[in-house]
């Protein structure tokens, strides 16, 4: 008897799954990105371009597979028009994002990653495409109004970020958290058990138009240029896409999709921002 | 080839972050310590809570049941990712025990301490209760018998025997518990997993993680082999023909 | 006649759907012998349990020394509708497989009961249960676990054990059924003693030998009745019933 019930539970947990992965499915979306699928619309056509993405980072890449959007997203797209090639966003993890793209898991990186000498080693860099700096992000109403006044408190930064890195170095006494993704940092601000949260300036000025009851005290300014990443030697691909870059500055789409996420004109810096690939 | 080994077993990054990762390992210790004493304490309440006799005492062992089944199948990181994200929010309850920070351990360390002994409270008074069963019937019996209440009978008979016969499948749960403290990285508590990733994530390289797995494995393999000793000890004392052990 | 110790009257006994007890009346009186025998299925070992509550019964009544010991009607069956304390403190009982504590040795096992239940002290605990497992010969056997003792010495432990709660009943359940035959002698000699000192004893044994010499009453059940009884003169040698002969007569011409 108590087997019959048993195996008659099963039945209908299974099928009901089945359903509700029928339903998700429709969207016909899959992660693996082989051809079709993969990012947001597919640019111009053309050979796909893998691009592995810390996925979700706001305002830069957020949303679900098949349908992720952002700045980076929307820019690579452009870029990928003005290239022939089709960007296939992939969501991965940060802290192996630069060693993953290095040994070609994917055909390049584009995550709100700073160029860093560090990261160099890995990785060879496009030109800049975004000029930023770290914010300091506290509880609204709080006693906390700078960098400095985190010390001694608990702050938390994403894994990996130069946030985090600038944590260090600024904050000796303080407890820091190191966390997973860039959302729970600012959750656990929102939560109260940390005090202070280090966070790439755009990101976290998205999380204050978010709600939520928090702010922005200060913005360190630490020369940070975000650039794409692509495995070293690979100059063709680099080159297509500096060259991509250039167009879409120069013909009023980069400013188009600078404002439509960060509501404000791009810094003219930014259009003449170059890197050279070490 | 050389590739393998540069990524995972680069001595120079192992040498310049030992400290570091050892450190962080003590830190899974702690939250071990401190998880499998309470664990302990908590599964032998329930397993006693369970057996309750009486018509009357039926909703306790239902609950109690109910309470054992649901925390065996729900995922601790699931439970870890809920207690995280969700308690600091309920403003009912005082500051003080919402975001702890007692003995000196910040709040996630008592999350992930909390999830652990709510999960492995489950899983050890399973364990007590195979023991409790393995018991012979007449034991109690006799127990009664002679005059003694139920609690006594438990107490001085029953749970005295129940224990000689779980130190196997208990030293299992605590290999298990020991690896699960890992699952702590997520809400961002330094410990040994945590700090390995930031070393990935600034070397490019994995050799930290490695030696990470190492220490795990120096602790755990030993009592591993001991566990395997009484269980064969166990199955000796059958074939002997001595008193009882089953489970 | 001597006082009536225990009196049962009625006692039905199901289990699931299976009737085990058909409605069962004995008396015992103070310092008397009884012994129970039948065929296996009988319910002979399930009635014995009853006494002490082992097996509540779903009907009957139990007087214990006079006492009704049922709780009232309307308490339901099981064990809460009895006055369990008050029938386990004046009943003992022996088991076939012993039931020894093994974590305990032999003169813990007899002090156990006596300090938790009684709340004698340590000494007086331990004054008695030497006493007694020297009465029983196993005087140089006190701090020796269970596992190392033979069955019969097994046995008498527990016999020690039951009286150290000083019972006016005691109760044995085949208690030299699971030993090897040269053990039973030894469990049996201190039945004797016991019944000789007087105590009020109801034995469920096969041991027909032991119940034609000690028993005073030899009661024969069956398919959850009592059959015949009577003392043991008639009802071994000289039995009324079919059935009491056809099982007497299997048991006694091997």
């Amino acid at each position: 008897m108590r087997q019959t019930r048993l195996t008659a539970l099963l039945a209908v947990l299974l099928l009901a799954l089945a359903s509700v992965a029928a339903v998700g499915c429709g969207g016909g979306s899959d992660t693996s990105g082989t051809s079709g699928a993969g990012g947001g619309e597919g640019g111009g056509g053309g050979e796909p371009l893998t691009v592995g993405s810390d996925i979700p980072y706001p305002p830069f890449e957020q949303g679900k597979p098949g349908e992720y959007t952002g700045f980076d997203v929307e820019l690579m797209e452009a870029i990928g028009e003005k290239i022939g090639r089709t960007p296939e966003f992939q969501d991965t993890s940060f802290e192996t994002i630069f060693r993953d793209v290095g040994q070609g898991k994917f055909d390049a990186a584009m995550s709100a990653a700073t160029i860093t000498e560090e990261r160099e080693k890995a990785v060879d860099f496009s030109n800049p495409y975004y000029l930023s700096e770290q914010a300091v992000l506290v509880k609204e109403g709080s006693p906390i109004k700078s960098l400095k006044d985190l010390e001694g408190k608990t702050v938390a930064a994403q894994q990996g970020t130069t946030g985090l890195e600038l944590a260090k170095e600024e904050l000796g006494g303080s407890e820091i958290r190191p966390y997973p993704e860039g959302p729970d940092a600012i959750n656990a601000l929102k939560a109260g058990t940390v005090e202070g949260v280090i966070i790439d300036a755009p990101v976290a000025q998205h999380a204050v138009e978010e709600g939520g009851g928090i702010e922005i005290v200060e913005k360190v300014a630490t020369e940070e240029d975000y650039g794409i990443a692509v495995a070293q030697g690979e100059t063709e691909l680099l080159e297509e896409i500096n060259k991509g870059l250039e167009e879409v500055e120069q013909d009023g789409t980069y400013t188009k999709i600078f404002e439509k996420w960060f509501h404000a004109p791009p810094p003219k810096a930014v259009f003449s921002a170059t890197h050279e690939a070490e | 080839m050389s590739e393998f080994f540069n990524q995972y077993f680069d001595f120079h990054v192992m040498g310049e972050h030992f400290w570091e990762v050892l450190e962080a390992f003590l830190q899974n210790l702690v939250i071990f310590a401190v998880a499998a004493a309470l664990a302990l304490i908590w599964g032998l309440a329930l397993a006693l809570l369970r057996q309750l006799p009486g018509k009357k005492l039926l909703p306790i062992r239902f609950i109690t049941v109910a309470y054992i089944d649901l925390f065996r199948a729900i995922p601790i990181l699931i439970i870890i990712l809920l207690i995280s994200g969700g308690v600091p929010f309920l403003s009912f309850i005082p500051q003080s025990i919402r975001i702890p920070h007692w003995f000196g351990k910040p709040d996630p360390f008592w999350y992930g301490v909390a999830a652990l002994v709510i999960v492995y409270g489950a899983f050890t008074a399973e364990v007590y209760r195979a023991g409790i069963e393995a018991v012979p019937g007449g034991q109690m019996e006799a127990a009664r018998s002679l005059g003694m209440n139920h609690w006594q009978a438990m107490r001085h008979v029953i749970v005295p025997q129940a224990l000689t016969l779980i130190p196997a499948p208990m030293l299992n749960e605590m290999i298990s518990l020991l690896k699960d403290t890992t699952l702590i990285s997520v809400i961002a508590f330094s410990e040994a997993v945590l700090v390995s990733r930031e070393v990935l994530s600034e070397r490019l390289n994995s050799s930290a993680m490695i030696l990470t797995a190492f220490f795990f494995v120096i602790i755990i393999l030993p009592l591993a082999r001991v566990v395997d000793r009484l269980i064969a000890r166990n199955q000796g004392k059958i074939a002997r023909g001595s008193h009882i052990e089953v489970a | 006649m001597a006082e009536t110790m225990v009196k049962l009257q009625g006692i039905c006994k199901r289990f699931g759907s299976l009737e085990v007890l058909k409605g069962v009346d004995l008396e015992v009186g103070r310092g008397e012998v009884v012994c129970i025998l039948g065929p296996s299925g009988s319910g002979k070992s399930t009635f014995l349990r009853c006494i002490n509550l082992l097996e509540p019964p779903e009907d009957g009544e139990i007087f214990i020394e006079g006492n009704d010991i049922c709780k009232g009607p309307g308490s339901g069956t099981g064990e809460q509708s009895w006055e369990l304390n008050y029938v386990r403190q004046r009943v003992g009982i022996v088991f076939q497989q012993f039931n020894l504590f093994p974590h305990k040795t032999a003169l813990e096992n007899v002090t156990l009961a006596q300090e938790r239940v009684l709340g004698r002290s340590k000494q007086e605990a331990r004054a008695k249960a030497t006493e007694l497992l020297e009465r029983v010969g196993l005087g140089d056997k006190l701090d020796q676990y269970p596992e190392r003792l033979s069955g019969g010495q097994q046995q008498r432990v527990a016999i020690a054990r039951a009286l150290a709660m000083d019972p006016h009943v005691m109760l044995f359940d085949e208690v030299t059924s699971a030993l090897d035959p040269e053990l039973v002698k030894e469990v049996l000699d201190t039945m004797r003693e016991l019944a000789e000192e007087g105590m009020t004893m109801i034995v469920v044994t096969h041991e027909i030998g032991f119940a034609r010499e000690v028993a005073d009453r030899v009661v024969f059940m069956d398919a959850g009745v009592i059959v015949e009884e009577g003392p043991p003169s008639q009802v071994l040698e000289n039995p009324q019933q079919e059935r009491t002969k056809q099982f007497l007569g299997l048991v006694l011409d091997r």
